[in-house]
Parts: structure tokens; sequence; C-alpha cells
């Protein structure tokens, strides 16, 4: 009976994805910034007094200048790579580690199953944002030790989800199957497990993505990820704030760009868990 | 009952214990000698006063010691002394922690006021304009960076229109940083409000209830709103964590006096007694307040305390 119902009211519902079309239209723009900056920034974005400083947005200088005359158009363009790039390499090596755990402890019998559970429950309870922090206030700041706590921080979202898909798939007959016929754990894991389950895990590191350029940009604005002169956003808005009377353009253009990236990203993340998982897309 | 009170404190100590150790053993992941770290920038950093700090800190025992040391210490409240001024860690955080939680708290307040409304009106007009838009605004929330909403906030509230002050500890610098995070942490509230409606909506006592003629108003904030709420309950203390996380930035943002403005200037002094303090008492704040969450979720829910 609700079945029915369900499948009407899904008919009338509209069908144009606009999310994912929004987020994949976004993503491409500041992937092509990224990709393309070296090119079309019309300055270099660290060499200073190419114009006055502190000047307002212009045709020449598009976003206009900052505290030491450099163009903030080159610069917020720079930035896309600096971002993206340790977005991905955090959760590209993230992924890897939190992947690993969770197949682990989906696989290496029940002691570790235990023991790995209650470490990655007690560590998602705290903010990774957090947990960046405190990395990098041990490791020292910089763009390198700010990748890592960044990674380390995606860690437990990573496992958690590696390890509910891997513990779901463990129940499935052809899992037993192929024990009886002798594999090994790791075997079983690499050639039968791994194919099933890794396309959900990539939909969700698209997820992982946006959390980890907000941590870096967070990281860096605090002083504590990639430090000045590199065209942060975080760190353009740093020093940005001491002129934010004098020159709101410093604030306003790298804080849209860390907004519509981080939203480019969260709309295609959902849009594929949705897509992914059936059950969320009923109740969501 | 007893039994869940129990089991909840007994998982939350062995939670504080784990991030005590982990935050002693965190020292000994400094590459190089910690001493030389922290003592770069000092003037006073001759052979014999790094030994002697060396000393003090114990970095000339086996790292088991050290570690083990540093967890009976801070289990008897004693988290050490900061490198720069020399004071008890403990007292300079526990001074501060008040400021931190009068803000988590009416940050918190601000995204539960904004958030479970928004929720609600989405969930209630499913798949229409309302719930699309509030989904927007939701994902927007999320998108936002909460130093970023602060420093345009400031901008426009403080300096343009000069409504609020700047900075400051007092209840009218209050509302800014609040505001930051009330807005970022409501699209989080709001997103987990509609789907434990949704959720409920689908159940047949609501069903129940409508076929029993009552109005709709009824239905909705009676039957549907009432155990939402309950759930909700459920996943405030993450947002509370989460929250917090955020407020160690916002914090500085707007130069709050609470123990994140503190340990961001200890993170970048590499006062690492402090720091470490700092992730103790941070993990402890939000270990209680998950602890007591789910004691007040087994009061209003009686089928938890079976569990």
């Amino acid at each position: 009976m609700s079945a029915v119902l369900e499948t009407k009211r899904k008919r009338r519902g509209w069908h144009v994805p606009w999310n994912i079309a929004l987020g994949l239209g976004l993503a491409g723009i500041v992937l092509a910034a990224a990709l393309l900056s070296a090119w079309i920034a019309p300055f270099d974005p660290t060499r200073m007094a190419v114009g006055p400083r502190l000047a307002g947005p212009s045709a020449k200088f598009l976003f206009g200048t900052d505290e030491f005359g450099r163009d903030l158009f080159s610069r917020v363009l720079t930035g896309a790579r600096l971002s993206l790039g340790i977005g991905f390499c955090a959760v590209v090596s993230g992924l890897a580690v939190g992947g690993l755990v969770g197949l682990v402890a989906a696989f290496a019998g029940r002691l570790a199953e235990a023991v790995l559970l209650r470490v990655i429950d007690v560590l998602y309870s705290f903010p990774d944002t957090l947990i960046a922090l405190a990395l990098v206030a041990f490791l020292g700041p910089g763009i390198v030790n700010a990748t890592i706590a960044i990674a380390i921080s995606l860690v437990p979202f990573y496992a958690r989800v590696a390890y509910g898909l891997a513990a779901a798939e463990r129940a499935k007959p052809y899992i037993e199957a192929a024990r009886l016929a002798g594999i090994n754990s790791g075997r079983l894991v690499r050639v039968h497990v791994m194919p099933n389950i890794g396309q959900s895990l990539i939909v969700m590191a698209t997820l992982g993505f946006s959390s980890a350029i907000l941590s870096a940009a967070g990281l860096s604005f605090l002083g504590l990820g990639v430090q000045p002169p590199s065209p942060e956003w975080g760190a353009i808005l740093a020093s940005g704030r001491n002129y934010i009377t004098k020159a709101p353009w410093i604030l306003i253009f790298p804080g849209l760009a860390i907004c519509l990236t981080v939203l480019s990203f969260n709309l295609i993340g959902d849009s594929l868990r949705d897509l992914a998982d059936p059950r969320r897309k009923r109740t969501s | 009952m007893i039994r869940l009170i129990a089991k909840r404190l007994a998982a939350a100590f062995a939670t504080v214990l784990a991030v005590i150790l982990l935050s002693g053993v965190l020292v000994h992941v400094v590459p190089g000698d910690p001493v030389t770290a922290m003592m770069a920038q000092s003037v006073t950093a001759t052979p014999e006063a790094m030994d002697e700090m060396r000393s003090r800190l114990g970095l000339d025992l086996p790292v088991w010691m050290q570690v083990g040391r540093y967890a009976l210490n801070a289990l008897s409240g004693d988290l050490g002394t900061t490198i720069r001024g020399n004071e008890p860690v403990a007292r300079l955080l526990l001074e501060r922690l008040p400021n931190t939680f009068m803000l988590a708290v009416a940050g918190l307040g601000i995204a539960l006021l904004l958030g479970i409304p928004l929720g609600f009106v989405a969930a209630v007009n499913r798949g229409t304009a309302a719930d699309a838009a509030v989904m927007i605004v939701a994902v927007l929330g999320v998108s936002i960076p909460g130093f970023w909403l602060g420093l345009v906030l400031i901008q426009v509230f403080s300096l343009h229109l000069r409504w609020l002050p700047v900075a400051g500890t007092d209840f009218r610098n209050l509302i800014l940083p609040a505001l930051t995070l009330g807005l970022t942490y409501c699209a989080l509230v709001a997103r987990m409000t509609r789907s434990a409606l949704v959720e409920i909506l689908a159940e047949d006592y609501i069903r129940t209830a409508r076929a029993r003629g009552l109005r709709e108003h009824q239905v909705l904030i009676v039957h549907a709103l009432r155990p939402a709420l309950i759930s909700i309950v459920t996943v405030v203390g993450l947002v509370f964590a989460y929250l917090m996380g955020g407020q160690v930035i916002v914090e500085n943002v707007f130069s709050w006096n609470g123990i994140g403005r503190l340990a961001v200037q200890a993170m970048l002094q590499r006062d690492y007694p402090m720091i470490q303090g700092f992730i103790v008492i941070f993990a402890t704040s939000v270990v209680v307040v998950s602890m007591s969450l789910d004691i007040l979720y087994g009061f209003l829910d009686p089928r938890m305390r079976q569990r």
C-alpha cells in the first residue's frame, strides 16, 4: 500500500537533479581555475607592488589588491590549486588508511573488530577540524604537515564507512562460499570484497573532500597551515582581517571561493550518496 | 536506569582516560626534540636550560613512564605548567572554561531555535519548494566556514552599522560569535530534524491519528514533533561536540576569552603542556555533555533504559 503511494509521489516530484548539476558546474569552474591558474592569472600571485596598495576591484585588478599591492584575483585563482591539492592528497591518503582500518576491523577476527571499532568510535566523536588542529600543533605548521594532519583527521570517518560497507558484504553467501573454497582473508578482501564496495567508498570520499578543504582553510587562517606568502584562501583571509574596514574585498573574494568550492563538493557528495543508497533517498 | 548511568559513566571515564594517554603520547610524535622545538624562539636556550627543561618535563625518562606519569598527574587534576610563564595549565584552562561554555550554549541555543523549525517545515512540506529552500539553506550552512561568516558579521554589524562591539567578553559581545556558531550549525540541526520527522511521519500511528480525525496541527505537533524531539536529544551531543570544535576558530575571530583562543595561542608558541591540557579539557567537556544527554535520553525514552 505505502509502496504504491510512494511511487506515485515520486513520479510527481521534480526530476531535474538541480543539485548535482549545480555542484558539477561549480566544481568544474574551481577545477578549471586550479588547473589553468598558471596561464590565466594576470599577475604573479606572490609578486608585490604590481598595483597600488589596497586598491578596490577594477578592470585591471578584478578582485582589487592587498596590503602589499599584490593582485587578489591572481592569488585567489592560485589558491584554488592549493586548496584542491591539499584536499585531494588528504582525501586519498585518509581514504587509503581509513579504508584499510575498516576492512581489517571487518575481516581480521573478533578481537581486532572490537578494539578497532571502539577506537574509531572514540575518535569519531571528536570534530575532524579539532583532530587536525591538535595534530598540527604537535607536527608544526606548514603545507605538508597540515595535509598529513587533515588526512589523519579523516581516517575515523572513512574507517567507519568502510567497516559498515564491508560488514554488510561479509554477511552475504558468496563470501561464505569463497571462505569454504579455502581463500584466506587477504585475498578474499582484495578479490571479492573490494570490487563490490569500491564504488560506494569513492562516493563517500567526495563527502570528506569538502571537510578537508574547510579544515585546510581554518588551519591556515589560524596561522597553523599553509604559511604566507602562499596564496591559500584561509591565509589570505587571516592577513585581510587587519584591513577589514579599508579593503573589504580581501575578505569577500577568498571567502566566496571557499564557500563555492565546499558547496560544490557537498552538493555532489549528497546527491551521489542519495543515488548510491536508495533507502536514504526515500527518507531524505 | 542505574545500570544505564553506571554504563555511561564507565564509558565516559574510559574515553577520557584514552584521550589523556593519547595526548601524553602525542608529544613524542613531534619530529626531532620537543625541547629544541619549544625553546627555539627563546633567548635563554642555553644547553643547561634545555637540560633542566628536559628533566622538568620528565623527557629524560622512558616514553611509557612519561606517559604513565602524565596520566596519573592528569587524573589527579595536575596538567603540568606552561612553558611560557610557568603557570599551572589546569588553572588557566578552567578559568576560561565558563566563557567557552557560555558561548557554546548560546550558539547551540540559536542553532536549535532556528534548526528545529526549519527542519519541521521541510519535513511537513516534503518535496515542495519550501523543502527545497530549507535544504538549500542547510547545504549552504555546512559550506560556509564559521570564521569567514564571523568576519562578515563583524564587517556588517560592528563596523558598518556600529550596532555591536568588535571584541570583548560582556553580554553584547556574546551576540555576534553566538550568531556565527548558531547560523553555521543550525543547518546540521535542520537536517537531523527533517530526517527524524520524515521517518516518524511514515509511522502507522500517524495514519491512525489522522484516521481518528485529529486536526493536522495536532497530529504534527503532538504526535510527530514530540517523539522527533526525543530523538534529536541524542544528536544534540554530537552537534555540541562539532560546535565546540568550530568554536576554537570562532573564538579567535572575535577575541573571545575562552579555551579555544588560549589553545591556538599555545599552538602558535608551541607550548606543549598547554596544548595537551587543552585536548584533555576539551575532550572531557564533550564527553561529560554527551554522557549527560545520553542519561537524559534514558529518562525521556523508557525503551532506552532496558538496553
